[in-house]
């Protein structure tokens, strides 16, 4: 595209409607998210006003001190941060062990462990969600981080095996032989050579399980019927299920979240992108 | 709030060492059968299922987790599974293969316990009965009535939520991932090609244009819904405006809508466009990046024009790219239960843009029609799997054809 531009300089318009295009796009696409900010800021009186303006008459921030004073919240944030460490170190210790298998040895099964882990991202993720319930249930864990976690914890693993298996594929083998010869083991080698060599891919991979964890709604909503042990997810979804009286701590609760978790992925979506692409790539 | 996080870690220190004594054990029963595998089975036989059942005897002891019989029961199975694998690993065994299976064990066995044997089960509740009169004695005795085919034959003649059908929702799910998996990747390739212009801010746009995608989807999607409210969302506000301020497109038919009782699947739609877009942008964006310059440099020679390098230089190698992106999206899009849930799932939300997947969710966990939902998860899993399988079938035909 850029050689046809070059080519014909003479269309300075083009670069205008693309870039008008541009802006209405990112406008469309950031508006929600002014909305939220501009809702948070709005004074008690006039939280629910057909104003569009951005920065309300009166902008205070009161909805932030009374979501942390009068609502759950910070034990909500505690909640889902102990589940998602929890659930986001297993991931990762477990894929990072398989998929070194899946990468250098082939042994019985190989080529057949790697298709499953693929078949297992067809199951829709509604299905198995009745019986994990019912599991959960049965061993008592309703209410409890245990519980949420072990829902949890193998959901992204198939995807965090083909990310760290592809980086793998790509550190040279003459690094462990090397250290064969120095004199450890196959394992020592992988554990002293090529698992600091990985840190870029298992840093994606624990990003990828947090997010997912994170973010993740319908589980939770099951496995957790007490307030005091809610996700932000299902505590923010209680907030703006009360429309109308709520509205601004739901607004200023989703800013607080919102804005840590823009600014990780932002900076690090350089490395998720290509981490997604890296499985095709090889595949 | 400071037992509770005292409490809280405990639990989370509990549950590490559960993890980590599961995985010491199998890695233990791996390496005592890998690396004696000439030796009599006895030994291991004994050195591995030894702790199996003191540790099956402590959970009896413990607690109400699990009974005698069933305790009985685990460990006359696993002592079957010891008796095969011995046999199958003294006769296969090789000691360098000790390692990869160790490796991957740990994960595997995450994958049976909570993928594989949770389909089982689910095959188990489809043809039994289990409702929520008859939870209680489930979760005590552990008895549920066997009903055959009945679910199966429920699925496609009675309503999974309380007026719906299956066809429906079946017809409503197709026309969901046709429309949204288009609009994702025009869209997305519209976006994308616009970017790929060399032009200032460029970086800023794409920073602004994946923030759907970036924000957590929760939070977009309650925002978005917010914007759907009939008296205080933006888009109402504003057709409000623009009839008060031009009488002629009110005559013309345009007036406040009610967005989420009335035109719910339409709200869910646009919602879901909105969000996906980012992603296959994004995708598209990276492949085009990798087009090299020349190829565009040989059109020009050519004198193709500019419709014509976009058709047949452009979109054959975006190929590789768009191949896997789409059958993610497709499969993404069809299994997508947050959108519309978040926005009908409350109390008095409307079926109107229920998908099956959604369905299922309130199906399960709304009307508590468990057996019920098993057997109709089952459906919606053979469902997809065939529509996959004619997908890859195409896909390869096609693929062929290009080659």
């Amino acid at each position: 595209m850029t050689e046809l531009r070059r080519s014909t300089p003479r269309f300075k318009w083009g670069i205008f409607a693309v870039h008008a295009a541009l802006i209405l796009a990112c406008v469309i696409n950031i508006y929600p998210l002014l909305r939220i900010i501009s809702v948070s800021l709005r004074p008690g009186n006039r939280l629910i006003s057909t104003d569009l303006a951005l920065i309300p008459d009166g902008a205070t921030l009161l909805s932030y001190v009374s979501v942390i004073k009068n609502t759950n919240f910070l034990l909500w944030l505690w909640n889902s941060l102990i589940i998602t460490v929890a659930t986001s170190l297993i991931g990762v210790i477990l894929a990072s062990t398989a998929g070194y298998a899946f990468s250098r040895f082939r042994f019985p099964g190989n080529k057949l462990g790697l298709t499953l882990l693929l078949g297992t991202q067809m199951i829709p993720a509604g299905m198995l969600l009745l019986p994990l319930f019912l599991m959960v249930m049965k061993l008592g864990l309703i209410n409890t981080y245990l519980g949420m976690v072990i829902a949890y914890s193998v959901s992204s693993l198939p995807f965090s095996i083909w990310i760290l298996k592809g980086y793998y594929d790509t550190v040279p083998r003459s690094l462990e032989e090397a250290a064969m010869v120095d004199g450890t083991t196959q394992f020592g080698a992988f554990y002293r050579i090529v698992l600091p060599l990985s840190t870029p891919a298992l840093a994606i991979a624990f990003l990828f399980n947090f997010t997912a964890a994170w973010n993740e709604y319908l589980v939770a909503r099951v496995i957790l019927s007490n307030s005091a042990k809610y996700t932000w997810t299902l505590g923010l979804f209680e907030l703006q299920g009360q429309f109308i009286t709520q509205w601004g701590m739901f607004a200023a609760g989703s800013v607080l979240i919102t804005i840590p978790v823009l600014m990780v992925f932002l900076y690090s979506s350089k490395w998720l992108v290509s981490g997604l692409t890296l499985g095709s790539v090889k595949g | 709030m400071n037992s509770q996080v005292l409490l809280s870690l405990l639990e989370v220190l509990q549950m590490v060492g559960f993890v980590a004594f599961v995985t010491l054990w199998i890695e233990a029963y791996l390496y005592v059968h890998f690396n004696f595998p000439k030796k009599s089975w006895f030994l291991p036989a004994v050195l591995s299922v030894v702790p199996f059942a003191v540790l099956l005897l402590v959970l009896v002891a413990v607690g109400p987790v699990i009974t005698v019989g069933q305790a009985v029961n685990i460990y006359l199975y696993s002592l079957l599974a010891e008796a095969l694998l011995s046999s199958f690993f003294r006769y296969k065994g090789d000691k360098k293969l000790a390692l990869p299976y160790m490796l991957i064990m740990p994960g595997f066995v995450g994958l049976a316990l909570l993928i594989a044997y949770p389909l089982v089960f689910e095959v188990y509740l489809a043809f039994h009965d289990l409702k929520l009169t008859t939870l209680k004695v489930w979760s005590e005795t552990g008895y549920l009535p066997f009903v055959n085919f009945e679910h199966f034959y429920d699925v496609f003649t009675k309503s999974p939520l309380s007026e719906v059908s299956f066809w429906q929702l079946l017809g409503r799910t197709l026309w969901w991932t046709v429309v949204n998996v288009f609009f994702h990747v025009a869209g997305g390739l519209a976006l994308a090609l616009l970017l790929n212009n060399e032009i200032r801010l460029r970086g800023l746009y794409r920073t602004l244009l994946v923030i759907p995608w970036a924000m957590p989807c929760v939070v977009a999607v309650l925002a978005m819904r917010g914007e759907f409210h009939s008296e205080y969302g933006f888009i109402n506000i504003m057709i409000g405006r623009l009839t008060d301020a031009f009488p002629m497109l009110a005559q013309l038919g345009m007036h406040k809508v009610q967005w989420l009782s009335q035109h719910a699947f339409l709200t869910c739609t646009i919602i879901n466009v909105w969000l996906g877009i980012p992603f296959m942008m994004v995708v598209i964006l990276g492949g085009l990046q990798s087009i090299p310059k020349s190829y565009y440099e040989a059109a020009s020679i050519d004198g193709a024009s500019r419709f014509q390098k976009f058709r047949h230089v452009t979109l054959p190698l975006l190929r590789p790219v768009l191949a896997p992106a789409v059958t993610l999206g497709t499969v993404w899009t069809f299994n997508n239960i947050n959108v519309i849930y978040l926005v009908t799932g409350q109390s008095g939300g409307t079926e109107e843009a229920d998908i099956l997947v959604s369905a299922l969710y309130k199906a399960a966990f709304t009307f508590n029609r468990f057996s019920y939902s098993a057997a109709f998860a089952l459906v919606i899993f053979v469902l997809l799997a065939v529509i996959s399988l004619m997908w890859l079938k195409f896909s390869k035909g096609t693929e062929s054809a290009y080659d």
